[in-house]
């Protein structure tokens, strides 16, 4: 049984529709993304399951059981804005959410000493937020969410803010937690993140699902193409051949649009008899692509 | 589970208490009651030096002021030294100058005296033939010279008493019933079965402590309200503009968030209420401060035990009454800025009850005016008390009033919960009274 179940729920602001009949599951040890431009509706997705707001239709399920205060406490949150107390002290406050959600204090301070020590800033134990930098403060927020040890955790752009070596810490201790058996439910707008982290996801537009799955079959559901080609001297008459739309020189070699996959073969024959190879490639579209092809599609 | 709620409550407490502002705010205000309290004593040692008597000039004029001998200047101005010099403290002293013939003279004379410092004031006699006492004028420099023309008048008023006595010719106790003062003893009593121990009646000095009660109490519980009230809301907007609230929510039912917060900052308040006194206290009992105190005729041994349970009773209720409706207009406004606006027509409800009380109740305590809004619930806690302190209102309405105030209480607690819970997830402008209430519905306590 997977830890959470979302069943076709539906929430509905007077007549706008700020979500509209998504379902999906996330399995143990697995970060699930949840993405959508700007007002898409991740944001309310990810308030229903916590219980902040309740869907006006569908089910989500915890564990198999239905929505209780129980459940709930045992969820780990990391809001997209900042959620933390500016003017108390760090020590105080973790403390304190990890008290509310049921931990002694005793093993919430000890926790929270050695979160500290492994994000490499013990010296923060004493400070207060509003002290902290931006980035900073994420840390402590990452903190507050799965100091608790919870069993499912939901992360709204999670990385915002940081620099890209705190990005890479953050996702190391993400990737631990997932092999450490935990649900992730994970939104953000950075496609490589997702395509690093994420084993199904759901892109909403518009509040509504409009692609969903596993993260490798969606990508082999969308054709491939694009080719990177690396060659010794210049090939003439690329243009010429049958599905390739487009054809940019560069430094050492071309990359070339596709409408066919079939065109990667005649590609590399003309290529190999002109010239010699060093690489050839027909490359995967990337989730940026394909999000901004669903995205911009529906756009229309 | 129950513990969360007190973790709510020792979070709140600690915060407060370890909040720099808060421990100087307490401070400075210790100090000045501290000051205030030391007043009297510190300026009775600066002012020990003055305690001679106000120097006042006569003209020793031979001139007959009437056609009683007895009451020409000269003897007058004796007469009031004689009546000076018995009291305890002389308030004034009479100077005599040398009369100079002619009345502009005499003036200049005294005039420069009084530059000199030899004297504060001059006294003219006018003949007033009508009566048969003279006029008295008194000049002095300074405006609404109260204490003196007061001396003078009971002064002059003593000395025409002994005067025309002598003449009458009564015998000494005649003298002494005459001049003796009539003693009043109001003495509070009930008629039925009231709420409070009067039953044998109230001495004057009872019924003064029960008037301080009520003041104090009117006044702590108003401090209460208007302080920690404001204090509870922006403590919630700031916690929602913080964002801190959802991660709360999810954490602890919203029902135990607030009443945890609402008790937290009760303690808060107790314990700087119950410092302030504690610095009253220690004043008060200061050698120094005994004297005083003892003159104020204050004896805490005679405060109504009844009426003290009952007004703590009352200040508890309209406590924690008021604190809801502050926590739930917090939950709505979602920036600080907003708040005092917002929180506008719950300190205007406040407001009113003591404005009822204070004007219209303490002078007046069986009004209809206080005994409809002792059953009101947002007034009963100021009115109520007012009426047990000062009057004698019935046991069944005193009951009656908690019982609608406790009912007030626990329906505000609900509704306030339930604003609380739907209130702080929605940001942006203030919410409307139907988007609210749409709100509340979707959410469980």
């Amino acid at each position: 049984m997977n830890p959470l179940k979302v069943e076709k729920i539906f929430k509905q602001y007077g007549d706008k529709t700020a979500v509209n009949g998504i379902s999906f599951e996330v399995g143990e040890g697995e970060i699930y993304g949840l993405l959508g431009g700007n007002g898409a509706g991740k944001t309310t997705t990810m308030r229903m399951v916590l219980g902040l707001i309740y869907p006006d239709g569908g089910t989500i399920t915890y564990h198999g059981k239905p929505y209780t205060v129980e459940q709930l406490r045992g969820l780990g949150y990391l809001p997209e804005e900042r959620g933390l107390y500016p003017k108390v002290k760090v020590s105080d406050q973790i403390n304190y959410l990890a008290q509310l959600r049921g931990m002694s204090r005793k093993d919430s301070d000890r926790s929270l000493k050695r979160w500290l020590d492994r994000f490499g800033v013990p010296e923060y134990y004493n400070k207060k937020v509003e002290e902290l930098s931006k980035g900073n403060q994420q840390k402590i927020q990452f903190i507050a969410s799965v100091i608790h040890e919870p069993k499912i955790i939901i992360m709204d752009e999670a990385f915002s803010g940081l620099d890209p070596v705190n990005v890479e810490l953050l996702k190391s201790t993400v990737k631990e937690l997932r092999d450490g058996g935990t649900s992730i439910l994970f939104s953000t707008h950075r496609m490589e993140h997702v395509e690093e982290l994420c084993r199904n996801i759901t892109i909403l537009h518009k509040s509504n699902p409009v692609l969903q799955g596993n993260l490798k079959a969606i990508k082999k559901q969308f054709p491939r193409e694009r080719v990177m080609l690396g060659t010794g001297g210049d090939v003439s008459g690329l243009e010429s051949i049958q599905g390739v739309t487009k054809v940019i020189r560069h430094e050492n070699g071309y990359e070339l649009f596709i409408d066919r996959e079939e065109a990667g073969r005649p590609i590399l024959e003309l290529a190999m008899s002109q010239t010699d190879i060093q690489h050839f490639e027909v490359l995967e579209p990337t989730l940026n692509e394909i999000f901004i092809k669903t995205v911009g599609e529906s756009h229309e | 589970m129950n513990n969360n709620f007190w973790t709510v409550v020792g979070f709140t407490i600690r915060n407060k208490f370890r909040g720099k502002a808060f421990l100087i705010t307490t401070l400075i205000i210790a100090v000045i009651i501290s000051i205030g309290i030391n007043l009297p004593y510190i300026i009775s040692q600066f002012s020990s030096g003055e305690d001679e008597p106000t120097s006042i000039g006569y003209v020793e004029t031979k001139e007959d002021l009437t056609s009683s001998t007895m009451f020409n200047g000269v003897h007058i101005a004796a007469m009031l030294n004689e009546h000076y010099s018995t009291q305890e403290k002389a308030e004034l002293k009479l100077v005599p100058f040398a009369d100079t013939g002619s009345a502009d003279s005499n003036e200049k004379e005294l005039k420069k005296a009084i530059v000199n410092g030899k004297i504060d004031g001059y006294i003219e006699f006018k003949a007033n033939a009508e009566v048969g006492f003279p006029d008295v004028i008194y000049k002095s420099e300074k405006l609404m010279e109260g204490s003196v023309t007061q001396s003078l008048q009971t002064g002059l008023a003593a000395v025409k008493s002994k005067g025309v006595l002598q003449d009458a010719g009564l015998s000494a106790e005649q003298t002494k019933l005459l001049m003796s003062p009539v003693d009043i003893d109001a003495v509070q009593i009930t008629t039925s079965e009231g709420a409070g121990s009067i039953g044998q009646g109230k001495t004057p000095s009872q019924q003064a402590m029960d008037m301080g009660l009520v003041y104090v109490i009117i006044i702590l519980l108003f401090m209460a309200i208007m302080i920690t009230g404001q204090l509870i809301a922006s403590e919630i907007t700031a916690e929602k503009s913080s964002r801190v609230m959802e991660i709360l929510i999810t954490s602890v039912s919203p029902l135990k968030s607030m009443f945890g917060k609402i008790f937290g900052m009760f303690i808060v308040g107790l314990t700087q209420i119950v410092a302030y006194v504690a610095v009253i206290v220690i004043n008060m009992t200061l050698p120094h401060n005994a004297e005083p105190l003892a003159e104020l005729n204050i004896r805490f041994s005679d405060i109504d035990p009844f009426v003290l349970i009952y007004a703590l009773i009352f200040y508890l209720a309209g406590y924690f009454l008021f604190a809801t409706l502050f926590a739930a207009v917090g939950s709505i406004v979602s920036r600080t800025e907003d708040l005092g606006q917002a929180v506008l027509p719950i300190t205007m409800l406040s407001l009113a009850g003591f404005y009822i009380c204070m004007f219209g109740g303490l002078s007046n305590p069986d009004s209809m005016l206080i005994k409809v809004s002792s059953f009101i619930p947002l007034f009963s806690p100021y009115a109520m008390v007012v009426r047990l302190g000062l009057s004698d209102p019935p046991l069944w309405q005193v009951w009656a009033s908690i019982i609608i105030l406790l009912v007030t209480i626990y329906v505000a607690g609900w509704i306030s919960a339930r604003i609380y819970r739907a209130g702080v997830l929605m940001y942006g402008k203030r919410p409307s009274f139907k988007e609210l209430r749409k709100a509340m519905k979707a959410y469980k306590v």
